[in-house]
């Protein structure tokens, strides 16, 4: 670990454990005091990251982090967040500014009754609840989401009960208000638990007002036996912000997550992904699209444990690349030794628009059972000419020709959003950006 | 409206044409008849601009325009069509919002509005009963899954909206059963009209006795060999392309 800040000489590391010192010294009196050292304890084995890591191979981490105070928020009203609320979710929106609960944000007056949501400080009184945060970020792989655990303050917890059937879906908005400084860290903590045959439809959207951040979050969605989640996550992050995330899904018993991951790009986006399917019969589908331009970045490291029989996973990444714009996608099923009649499909599929963009797809395989079905591949391509002087044939210009095209290359991850709303942003932006990057 | 001078050209330099010529007016269908693999499609693909066919000599004029100076998408705006022999399928983009995009780039061009989408579907139900198609593949992805003769109903459908001044039809009748051929054909003519021209490039005699050609063009090694009127084609038909062909072959 001997990566050195050039201003300072001194390793991230001993950075990090001086100002958590500090940090420690100051908060100590809070519920997540004991999570914030069990983070620095695991982010001293695990160490700051650089390319050499597994986790990190496509990742750029030098100075994500420079320095590891926590942004502060200014004022904030619901005025500046509302281009960021989609429409069926303005009465079951819950806020969160730089990682704090913000109920006076929030309008939770269309929520299904039943469904509690609390700030992550009260959370942390529930000891079952402690119990999973804390044993998880004992185990915790991931340096930042051990940064994440080392320095959190707050964050929110949702509690869906057993057999609830929500009508409502709810919008979990991510507000990140601008570091004072360069390369201050909000540290979002999202804990989302569906009972029992609930059913649960949940958007997650990161958005920035302004500024140069970094975003470092955790998520966990606990789904019980039987339950269902629909689940959305969006990035819409400042140009120059970086947004690392660490998701943890755990699937019960014949439940069922179907989600999709949206990047709008950012300076660099990371998003960590971990889904243990621990009981018969859960089901797993991930749909992931990216649109890129300049030197936007997006990298997926994504590890799905199939750690009983009869389950299934399918992932779907489509990213589209332009300018210099770099996507990644490290895509690993794990199949345990008890795992039988496993069902796994991942595909990744890239369109470079330019060539100078980069895609690096890395899909894996790890079997440890005998009877399984399990497929991966990617594809690396470029705009069909042939379907380009199709539509210019039809007297469409080469520049729109080739939105419709990069359009349709999208269409069918976007077609499967499960929220209109989003998915009509999703179009209405990806074209938007698809266009103006035309020239 | 076309006049084809002594035109050569091929792609990745292979010379496919060797000096053809033609001089096409507006009332008039012209059939042109050739032998697989003699180079039909590639006379088609110069004319509508395909990047990787290239004419290496000759000239074309349409309409007191240098034609191979345009772009494909230039030639398309002034009214030129190709009726493509394998339709490309592109999924993720809807049949309908394709027509009305191109529809509108061609308004665009002649200097007039876009058209609202409504109206659109309006002008749209009329032309698929003309080319007898249902109304089904407006909301489908263009091409997408289409059987071969959904794929050239759905080519007739693009030119009865674009109502091109001079559509070239590369094998359209090729892979379609009587039924469809009939369908295909009947559109065509409905479409067709003095001041417009026609220009269709077959392998089969069949189609022409739905599309009543005003001339029969038999292409052989590059070039027309010879020229005469429909009987021609029932001549083709009975004896095959055999004395046209280059010695050697």
């Amino acid at each position: 670990m001997s990566s050195l800040t050039a201003e300072t000489g001194i390793s991230p590391e001993v950075e990090l454990l001086e100002s958590h010192k500090k940090f420690i010294e100051e908060k100590s009196s809070s519920n997540f005091s004991s999570l914030n050292k069990i983070g620095a304890q695991q982010f001293e084995k695990l160490g700051y990251p650089h390319s050499k890591h597994e986790m990190f191979t496509f990742v750029n981490t030098k100075n994500v982090a420079t320095n590891f105070a926590s942004a502060t928020s200014s004022e904030i009203n619901k005025d500046d967040i509302a281009e960021f609320v989609y429409s069926e979710c303005e009465r079951s929106l819950i806020v969160l500014v730089d990682g704090q609960f913000r109920e006076d944000l929030s309008d939770t007056s269309g929520l299904d009754n039943g469904v509690k949501f609390v700030s992550g400080n009260e959370a942390l009184a529930d000891s079952e609840v402690r119990k999973y945060i804390e044993s998880s970020a004992q185990e915790e792989n991931d340096a930042f989401a051990a940064i994440n655990a080392a320095f959190c303050e707050d964050g929110l917890f949702i509690d869906i009960p057993a057999k609830m059937v929500m009508k409502s879906v709810v919008q979990i908005l991510a507000i990140s208000n601008g570091a004072e400084k360069e390369g201050e860290s909000s540290r979002p903590r999202i804990l989302v638990r569906a009972g029992d045959l609930a059913e649960a439809k949940i958007i997650v959207r990161y958005a920035g007002l302004k500024g140069n951040y970094f975003v470092n979050s955790v998520q966990d969605f606990l789904i019980g036996d039987g339950a269902g989640l629909g689940l959305v996550l969006v990035e819409t992050d400042q140009k120059e912000a970086r947004n690392f995330s660490k998701t943890r899904l755990v699937l019960n018993r014949d439940s069922r997550f179907n989600g999709s991951n949206i990047s709008y790009g950012s300076a660099l986006t990371r998003c960590h992904l971990e889904a243990r399917l621990k009981a018969p019969g859960a089901e797993f589908r991930l749909n992931s699209v990216g649109v890129l331009k300049n030197k936007e970045q997006v990298h997926h490291y994504i590890r799905v444990y199939h750690e009983a029989a009869q389950c299934s996973s399918d992932m779907h990444f489509k990213n589209i690349v332009n300018d210099q714009s770099r996507s990644s996608v490290d895509g690993t099923v794990i199949v345990e030794k008890d795992a039988q009649l496993t069902n796994s499909d991942q595909l990744i599929n890239n369109l470079l628009l330019s060539d100078e963009a980069h895609a690096d797809s890395k899909p894996n395989l790890i079997i440890n059972a005998d009877d399984v079905k399990c497929t991966h591949g990617n594809t690396v391509g470029q705009i069909d000419e042939e379907q380009l002087f199709y539509l210019k044939a039809r007297g469409l210009s080469e520049a729109i020709a080739k939105t419709l095209l990069t359009k349709s290359f999208a269409a069918s991850i976007v077609e499967k959003i499960e929220f209109p709303s989003v998915r009509k942003n999703v179009e209405e932006t990806l074209l938007k950006k698809l266009e103006a990057t035309d020239g | 409206m076309l006049e084809i001078n002594d035109l050569a050209g091929g792609f990745e330099g292979n010379e496919i044409l060797k000096g053809f010529s033609l001089k096409v007016n507006p009332g008039e269908i012209h059939a042109i008849m050739g032998p697989n693999g003699s180079g039909k499609s590639t006379l088609a693909k110069i004319l509508a601009g395909h990047p990787v066919y290239e004419a290496t000599s000759g000239k074309v004029i349409y309409k007191g325009k240098d034609l191979l100076d345009m772009d494909p998408e230039e030639r398309a705006l002034e009214g030129v069509f190709l009726g493509f022999q394998y339709p490309l399928e592109i999924p993720g983009v809807n049949n309908a919002e394709f027509l009305r995009m191109a529809y509108n780039a061609k308004l665009v061009h002649k200097g007039e509005e876009e058209i609202d989408p409504l109206d659109f579907d309006e002008i749209l139900d009329e032309k698929m009963k003309i080319v007898g198609m249902n109304p089904k593949y407006k909301d489908r992805f263009l091409n997408d899954g289409f059987s071969g003769g959904e794929k050239k109903k759905n080519e007739i459908l693009q030119m009865a909206v674009l109502e091109p001044t001079l559509a070239i039809l590369d094998e359209t009748d090729s892979g379609l059963d009587i039924d469809a051929l009939k369908t295909v054909a009947n559109g065509v003519n409905r479409l067709f009209n003095k001041d417009r021209a026609l220009i269709v490039i077959t392998h089969y005699q069949r189609l022409l006795d739905y599309i009543k050609p005003h001339f029969v063009h038999v292409f052989s090694d590059g070039k027309i060999v010879e020229t005469g009127g429909k009987e021609l084609a029932l001549e083709l038909e009975k004896n095959g392309y055999d004395k046209y062909m280059a010695p050697g072959n």
